[in-house]
C-alpha cells in the first residue's frame, strides 16, 4: 500500500520515515542494559537478542522468575517483547518468535519444534520455498525426513540449523562486549542520583574486587564502571592505570576525577538502580617490599598515581613525557608520548656503560622551547648568500641580528622519506641573537642559487 | 639532663610549626659578614652596603634555595624559599627562553640536592603555542635534566592546568612544579595563588609560577622575580674570547617583590658545565657596540678636559688670559670662521 491509498483511508495518519540507524541504536541500547542479567549479550539481526544465561538465573530467583522480571521490566519501559528461555540458542529463538514466553526444559526441543513451521528453524526463505514445495511443511516433517537426501538437495545449512537447536552441535552466540575478568556489582533497593553515593558505592565494590584479585595475584589495568539508569539508560564510565591497582581507596579516587569531569554528561535522572564495577584488563600485581619505616622504595608510584588522576579527569594525553629517538632531525629526536605508554624509568646507570655511543665532546647546541610548527620569518637580505640574516620579521615584529652562529646543516633523513631534491629539503640552522640578548634558532630551507625555488627561512627554536 | 634536651627539641619544634603556620619566619637583624664587605668593596663601599637577615632562628637550615650570587641572595634574605610559590614574571612572550630557561636554572639547582627526582612542567595550550614546547634534548645539553626525568602536563583550559598544578604541588615525589601561564588571567588571583603557595609549603617543594607577558598583581607568592634576557659574551677559547660568537646563557634578573623588600638588578651567567651562576659586574661587556657613543675630537691631540676642569667664571684674582691649549691650532679652525672667499 502506497502513502495515498493509506491517507485515503485515514486522513489523519502520520508519517515517519525508517530510521534502520536509530533502530540500531535503541537496539544497542537495550542490548547494554540487558548487561545487568548476563555479561554475554548479542544482538540477532534488527529485532532480536541473545542473552545467554548460563549460570545466572540462580541470581535472579530461577528461569521463571527472570524471564518474568525481564518481561515485566521491558514492559515497564515500554516495550512489547517476546521473551523465550531454551537450552539451545536456536530452541530459544524458535520458542521467543513462535510460541511466546515460553520456557522449553532441556530435552524438549524436539516436542518445541516439531509442530511449528519452517521458518522457526532460521533458515533462509528459498530453501523454504523449495521445502515447501515437495510437501515438507513444519520442522517436524523436516527431522522426519531421511538426512542424506536432504544435505543433497538443500545444502548442509538446513540440517545445520535443525542440530543447533536440538542440541545436536554446539552453537556459541556472539556478545558484543569481551567480558571482563572480574565484575562486582550492587542491586540497589532505592535507587541513587548523588555522585557522592556513587563514589562510596565504587569504595565497596572496589574492596570486594580487591579480595577476588589478591586470590589471583593481579591488579587492575582497565576499570569500567557501569550505571544503569531506572528508566534502561546505561553509563559507561571506563578508565585505565598506569601500574596494577587493587586498593579500593585509590580506585575510589580515579573515579572521583572521573565522575567530576564528566558530571555535566552523566544525568542521573530518577537515579541508578544497579551499579557494577568491572575490572577489563588486569596485569600481573608484584608486591613491593617496604622498609621498616613503612615506605616503599620506589617512589614512582606516586607519581604513576598521580598521573592516573590527571588522565581520569583530562584524558589520555594530559601527563606526557618525551623519549629520546636517535634521529638527527630536531623535531624527531625527541617523542612526546603519554605516560602511561613511557617506557618506565629504571635507576640511571652509575657508571657509562660499554655498550653506550662515545659521548660527543662539544654536543650541538639545542635551544630549550621548540615550534611544534616552524614559523616562516622574512628575512629581507643577508650578509653573504649562505650566512645567517641581518634582519628579520618574525610575528610582525622586526629583529635586528647582532650576532650569529652558524650554519649547522642538517638534511632530510633519506631511508625515510621519499625522495625528492635534497638541496629542497635541507636545512641551515643559525643561532643568532638580536640586539636584547634574546636567542633564537632560525634556519634557511634551500639554497641561494635557483632562482625559480628562493630559500625560505624559518624560526625553530627559542635558546635560554 | 636527657629530659631537658627533649624538651627542647620539642619547643624548637613547635616554634617552627607556628613559624610554618604563620608563613614567616621570627628573625632578628643582624649586620652583614664581613666576607660580604670584602666583596663588595671593589664596587665601592658604603653602595652595596645592605643589612642582611641572617640567623633564621626557627627555619630549617634548608629552608633556602642560594643561588650561589652572593649580592642576589643577600638581597633576597638567604635565597630563595624552597618550600614555596615563586613567581618569575616576563615583560614579553618573546622572553619566554629568558624565563624558562631562568626557572629551569633555578630547577637545575634544585636537583643537584633532589638527585632523579622528576619535574612537572604544567602549562596551557596557548603558552606552548605562543612560546614553543619544552626541547627535550636542549634541557639536558643545558640544564642537565634527563628526558625521564621531565613530565609535562598540557591543559586546554586554564581551570584544568591550575587544577593540574594543585595536585602536583602537594606531591612530594615531584622535585619541583612550574606552571606557565601568559598574560593577567581573572582566574589566577590572590585566592588561586595562596592555595598553590599553601600547598608548596606543605610538601615542602617549590612551584615556579611563570607569567609570560604579566604585569604585577598582588599574589600570595612571596618573591617575585622579573627575568629577561641579556647579551652573552663571546666564548671563551684558549686564544682569547672568540669574536661573534655566543657563549653562556644570561639573563637580567630583577626583584619585583621579597621578603626583604630590597630592590635589585642582576645579570647572571648560567654555566651549564658547573650548573650555577655567576653574576657579571662590569656593565661595559654589555655595550659591545664597537662604534664608540661621542666621537673623538678632530686631531686627537688634545683631549677633552676632565669634567669640572673648565668654569665659565675664573676664579676670583686669576688673570683672564685664555690658555692656548683651550683654543684649537688655527689650522683646526671651523671653517665658517675662517675669510670668506669671494668667487
Amino acid at each position: 500500500m502506497g502513502i495515498a491509498d493509506a491517507r485515503a483511508m485515514h486522513p489523519s495518519i502520520d508519517i515517519v520515515e525508517a530510521d534502520p540507524e536509530a533502530d540500531r541504536r535503541l537496539l544497542e541500547g537495550l542490548a547494554d542494559w540487558c548487561d545487568r542479567y548476563t555479561p554475554l549479550v548479542a544482538l540477532d539481526g534488527i529485532d532480536g537478542l541473545f542473552l545467554d544465561v548460563t549460570g545466572c538465573t540462580h541470581l535472579f530467583g530461577g528461569e521463571r522468575a527472570m524471564l518474568d522480571e525481564i518481561l515485566s521490566r521491558f514492559l515497564q519501559q515500554g516495550f512489547d517483547v517476546r521473551a523465550g528461555l531454551a537450552g539451545t540458542p536456536g530452541a530459544a529463538w524458535a520458542a521467543a518468535r513462535f510460541c511466546g514466553d515460553r520456557i522449553v526444559a532441556s530435552g524438549e526441543e524436539e516436542a518445541l519444534l516439531a509442530p511449528l513451521p519452517l521458518a522457526a528453524l532460521r533458515i533462509a526463505q528459498e530453501i523454504r520455498t523449495s521445502l515447501e514445495s515437495v510437501g515438507l511443511r513444519t520442522a517436524g516433517a523436516v527431522m522426519a525426513a531421511p538426512r542424506a537426501p536432504l544435505v543433497r538437495r538443500f545444502g548442509a545449512l538446513l540440517l545445520q540449523r535443525l542440530d543447533q537447536a536440538l542440541g545436536r552441535l554446539d552453537e556459541a552466540i556472539s556478545p558484543r562486549l569481551p567480558v571482563a575478568p572480574l565484575s562486582v556489582e550492587r542491586h540497589l533497593a532505592e535507587p541513587v542520583t548523588l555522585t557522592e553515593e556513587i563514589e562510596r558505592l565504587v569504595g565497596m565494590l572496589a574492596t570486594t574486587l580487591k579480595t577476588d584479585l589478591e586470590r589471583r595475584g593481579e591488579g587492575a589495568r582497565s576499570l569500567a564502571l557501569l550505571l544503569f539508569r531506572v528508566d534502561g539508560a546505561v553509563s559507561r564510565i571506563a578508565l585505565g592505570t598506569s601500574r596494577p591497582m587493587r586498593e579500593p581507596l585509590l580506585i575510589k579516587k580515579l573515579f572521583h576525577e572521573r565522575l567530576a569531569a564528566l558530571e555535566q554528561q552523566i544525568d542521573a535522572g530518577y537515579g541508578f538502580d544497579l551499579v557494577r564495577l568491572s575490572v577489563l584488563a588486569v596485569a600481573a600485581f608484584d608486591t613491593q617490599q617496604t622498609d621498616l619505616t613503612g615506605e616503599a622504595a620506589d617512589d614512582g608510584a606516586d607519581i604513576a598515581l598521580f598521573a592516573d588522576c590527571i588522565r581520569a579527569r583530562l584524558g589520555e594525553g594530559a601527563v606526557l613525557q618525551p623519549v629520546a629517538v636517535e634521529s638527527h632531525l630536531p623535531e624527531r629526536a625527541v617523542a612526546i608520548v603519554p605516560f602511561a605508554e613511557a617506557p618506565r624509568r629504571t635507576t640511571p646507570p652509575k657508571k657509562p656503560d660499554r655498550m653506550q655511543a662515545p659521548m660527543t665532546i662539544f654536543p650541538p647546541e639545542r635551544p630549550i622551547r621548540l615550534f611544534r610548527a616552524p614559523e616562516p620569518i622574512d628575512v629581507p637580505v643577508t650578509e653573504m648568500p649562505e650566512g645567517p640574516p641581518l634582519h628579520f620579521r618574525w610575528r610582525r615584529a622586526l629583529y635586528r641580528v647582532t650576532r650569529a652562529e652558524g650554519p649547522e646543516r642538517i638534511a632530510a633523513e633519506w631511508w625515510r622519506e621519499a625522495p625528492g631534491d635534497p638541496a629542497a629539503s635541507t636545512r641551515d640552522y643559525f643561532r643568532i641573537e638580536d640586539g636584547d640578548g634574546r636567542r633564537y634558532w632560525l634556519y634557511r630551507q634551500g639554497l641561494y642559487g635557483n632562482p625559480q625555488v628562493p630559500p625560505r627561512w624559518f624560526m625553530h627554536g627559542v635558546f635560554a | 639532663m636527657a629530659i631537658s634536651a627533649v624538651a627542647r627539641e620539642t619547643v624548637f619544634a613547635l616554634r617552627r610549626q607556628i613559624a610554618k603556620i604563620e608563613g614567616t619566619l621570627p628573625e632578628r637583624l643582624q649586620a652583614p659578614a664581613p666576607a660580604t664587605l670584602d666583596a663588595d668593596a671593589g664596587v665601592g663601599p658604603g653602595v652595596d652596603l645592605t643589612i642582611v637577615r641572617r640567623g633564621l632562628a626557627a627555619a630549617l637550615p634548608d629552608a633556602f634555595l642560594p643561588i650561589g650570587v652572593e649580592r642576589l641572595d643577600a638581597a633576597l634574605g638567604g635565597g630563595l624559599p624552597k618550600a614555596a610559590l615563586t613567581e618569575i614574571h616576563g615583560l614579553e612572550t618573546r622572553d619566554a627562553g629568558a624565563v624558562a630557561g631562568f626557572a629551569l636554572s633555578l630547577v637545575s639547582l634544585i636537583l643537584n640536592q633532589a638527585q632523579g627526582l622528576p619535574i612537572l612542567w604544567i602549562g596551557t595550550s596557548e603558552i606552548f603555542h605562543e612560546a614553543g614546547f619544552p626541547y627535550a634534548r636542549g634541557l639536558h645539553a643545558t640544564f642537565g635534566i634527563e628526558p625521564g626525568q621531565l613530565l609535562f602536563s598540557e591543559a586546554p583550559r586554564l581551570v584544568d592546568a591550575l587544577w593540574v598544578a594543585e595536585e602536583a604541588a602537594r606531591m612530594t615525589a615531584l622535585a619541583a612544579v612550574i606552571l606557565e601561564i601568559r598574560g593577567n588571567p581573572q582566574r589566577l588571583d590572590l585566592t588561586a595563588t595562596r592555595r598553590l603557595h599553601a600547598r608548596a609549603q606543605g610538601a615542602g617543594r617549590p612551584v615556579f609560577l611563570l607569567r609570560q607577558a604579566a604585569g604585577p598583581e598582588p599574589t600570595a607568592a612571596p618573591v617575585r622575580l622579573i627575568a629577561a634576557s641579556a647579551p652573552a659574551v663571546p666564548r671563551e677559547t684558549i686564544a682569547g674570547p672568540l669574536a661573534g660568537s655566543i657563549g653562556r646563557p644570561a639573563f637580567t634578573v630583577s626583584i619585583g617583590k621579597s621578603r626583604t623588600a630590597l630592590p635589585g638588578q642582576f645579570t647572571l651567567e648560567w654555566n651549564p658545565d658547573e650548573r650555577g651562576f655567576e653574576e657579571r659586574r662590569d656593565k661595559e661587556r654589555r655595550a659591545e657596540n664597537p662604534v664608540p657613543v661621542v666621537s673623538l675630537s678632530g686631531g686627537r691631540k688634545d683631549p677633552a678636559a676632565a669634567a669640572g676642569e673648565i668654569l665659565a667664571f675664573p676664579a676670583v684674582g686669576s688673570p683672564i688670559s685664555p690658555t692656548p691649549g683651550n683654543q684649537p691650532p688655527p689650522g683646526q679652525r671651523a671653517t665658517h670662521l675662517g675669510p670668506r672667499r669671494a668667487g
